[in-house]
């Protein structure tokens, strides 16, 4: 059991903190309204009504029509690849730096502990890798996969590729970040018995760590793949293959019967894919 | 030789939390020794000094004559390899099955690469299948680790050091979560494998009949330091009683395996 030597917590004394928070989210929450133009009327003005009925109007029935539907097969593989192939190169990315940006795997606890006392330099080397991965991850996640995607399409030139290279460097981001937060959370005891047969670290991450947390960074990986697919489903408005390409044509062409027929396929790929990793994650 | 030399060896963690307030302890290789005292008196930390888990905040520790203050690196690892640990936890991982728990006290002479492969196909059934028998459970060598009983898993953790073949064996509080009579059988396999293999056996005990029936050496530890140092036969009751004086036992308290544990504060 825990006891924490001396409990520094005095309740009687009344923080005006909680007050100051609520008055800051409170004006945070009026200005954003002002400000981002929230103007629910548009929907009940005349102008406004009929657009929508429009556009609603023009999606029924949706384009059923075989060649239109012939056309849409390449597409939805493409991304479905996309999505698979950034997923990978996302795993290839966030997988490494992941680890690396784990704070007890990398510079604190018990595994860092022996090792680094009495030597300042070993500590330093490892404390700039963990600051160099963890900025890493941030530098990869701070940038939407929009954006990633347009440079990319810049770089490489339309088509599928700067999808792929898009998804794969946002999400390694994100996979990267959470991974590290996953390894985090495990329990050390094991990892110090392994530690003290004489493994390394990597042995230590592969015997302990890993299968401890095994489930949790299944899902995870799976959950990212489905949102892996919508956003890439949408990375072809910017020329990088897909669906998206084409909803961006129809848009523009006002075909919002093929529109609507593209947000079906969407919505059964997206099903699928969930279907597919509860199966997965049912077997774990 | 001695195989382990501590001189004044304290070991102080954040928040001015005393551990060890000054140790000094020869250990000459094949002894067996048992350790005895109430709990949060510092044992576990002890432990955690001696397999080179933990660094002592001051004082000196040689094992086989070198300064574990240098050991770093491949050369940390390379000594750790000699020192096999039984926990109080068993500190198995859970996940795995029992052959690759087992065969996790070979990692530290394996390639990085093959303990991989291990993983998928284990590398060396036949010893670990002979451990698990040593210690009455090799039918459980494909079970998952999280399906064994309490004693069980601790019969697996025992494997796991007769793998790593070790010249030193420390164990921590090996038997408190199993009952009376599998805790005399637990303490009688570690002795039979240290007097047939030669090891040097360390163990912390909560049991002080199981103590004094099966060591030569017993050294009472309270308030982080060594209190007294004798054969069981020296032993007095009154010795016990000013050791485990002024300690009562509380609902759920346990030996501090912490980081930052709750030992007795020194002020």
């Amino acid at each position: 059991m825990k006891t924490p030597a001396r409990l520094s917590f005095n309740n009687s004394e009344k923080s005006v903190f909680p007050y100051l928070f609520g008055l800051l989210f409170v004006l945070t929450l009026a200005d954003s309204w002002r400000r981002v133009g929230v103007d629910l009327l548009v929907f009940f003005e005349r102008q406004g009504r009929e657009n929508i009925v429009k556009f609603l109007g023009g999606m029924f029935p949706p384009d059923l029509s075989s060649g239109f539907l012939a056309l849409m097969v390449g597409p939805t593989l493409e991304t479905i690849q996309i999505s698979v192939m950034g997923t990978l190169i996302a795993i290839a990315l966030g997988f490494p730096i992941g680890i690396l940006a784990t704070r007890n795997f990398s510079v604190g606890g018990i595994l860092n502990e022996a090792d680094t006392a009495g030597a300042p330099a070993r500590f330093a080397l490892r404390f700039s890798i963990y600051c160099f991965a963890r900025g890493l991850l941030s530098f990869f996640r701070a940038i939407p996969e929009f954006v990633w995607a347009f440079m990319f399409v810049r770089a490489v030139g339309l088509g599928p590729f700067p999808g792929v290279l898009a998804i794969g460097v946002a999400y390694g981001g994100m996979l990267g970040k959470v991974y590290s937060e996953i390894f985090e959370a495990v329990n050390p005891r094991p990892l110090e018995a392994l530690q003290s047969t004489g493994a390394n670290k990597l042995q230590i991450f592969f015997y302990g760590w890993l299968p401890q947390v095994f489930p949790n960074f299944i899902s995870y990986t799976l959950y990212r793949w489905e949102c892996a697919v919508r956003a890439s489903a949408i990375l072809g408005l910017v020329g990088a293959g897909g669906l998206g390409q084409q909803i961006e044509i129809s848009m523009r062409m006002f075909n919002f019967n093929e529109i609507l027929t593209l947000l079906i396929v969407l919505f059964l790929m997206v099903a699928a894919v969930d279907y597919i990793s509860a199966k997965v994650r049912a077997i774990l | 030789m001695e195989q382990y030399r501590l001189e004044k060896v304290a070991k102080v963690f954040s928040r001015q939390q005393i551990a060890l307030a000054g140790i000094d302890l020869s250990v000459r290789p094949g002894e067996k020794i048992a350790f005895i005292g109430p709990s949060g008196a510092g044992k576990t930390t002890l432990f955690r000094l001696l397999n080179l888990t933990l660094r002592p905040s001051s004082g000196r520790l040689w094992l086989d004559g070198d300064d574990v203050e240098k050991l770093h690196g491949k050369r940390l690892r390379e000594t750790r390899r000699k020192i096999g640990t039984v926990y109080q936890q068993h500190n198995l991982v859970p996940r795995l099955k029992v052959i690759h728990n087992v065969l996790s006290g070979r990692l530290g002479r394996w390639s990085t690469a093959g303990s991989l492969f291990s993983l998928l196909r284990p590398l060396d059934v036949e010893s670990a299948h002979q451990a698990l028998k040593q210690v009455g459970i090799e039918e459980k060598i494909f079970t998952r680790t999280d399906e064994l009983s309490g004693g069980q898993q601790q019969r697996v953790a025992i494997a796991r050091v007769l793998i790593q073949n070790p010249e030193i064996v420390l164990a921590d509080e090996p038997v408190s979560s199993v009952d009376p009579s599998l805790a005399t059988a637990i303490v009688r396999l570690l002795i039979e494998i240290s007097r047939d293999m030669h090891k040097t056996l360390l163990v912390n005990l909560h049991s002080v009949d199981l103590a004094l029936e099966f060591f030569p050496r017993v050294i009472g530890i309270k308030n982080g330091a060594a209190v007294f140092d004798l054969t069981p036969e020296k032993i007095t009751d009154g010795l016990l009683e000013d050791l485990y004086s002024g300690h009562f036992p509380q609902n759920g308290e346990d030996d501090i395996t912490d980081e930052n544990p709750s030992p007795p504060v020194l002020q």
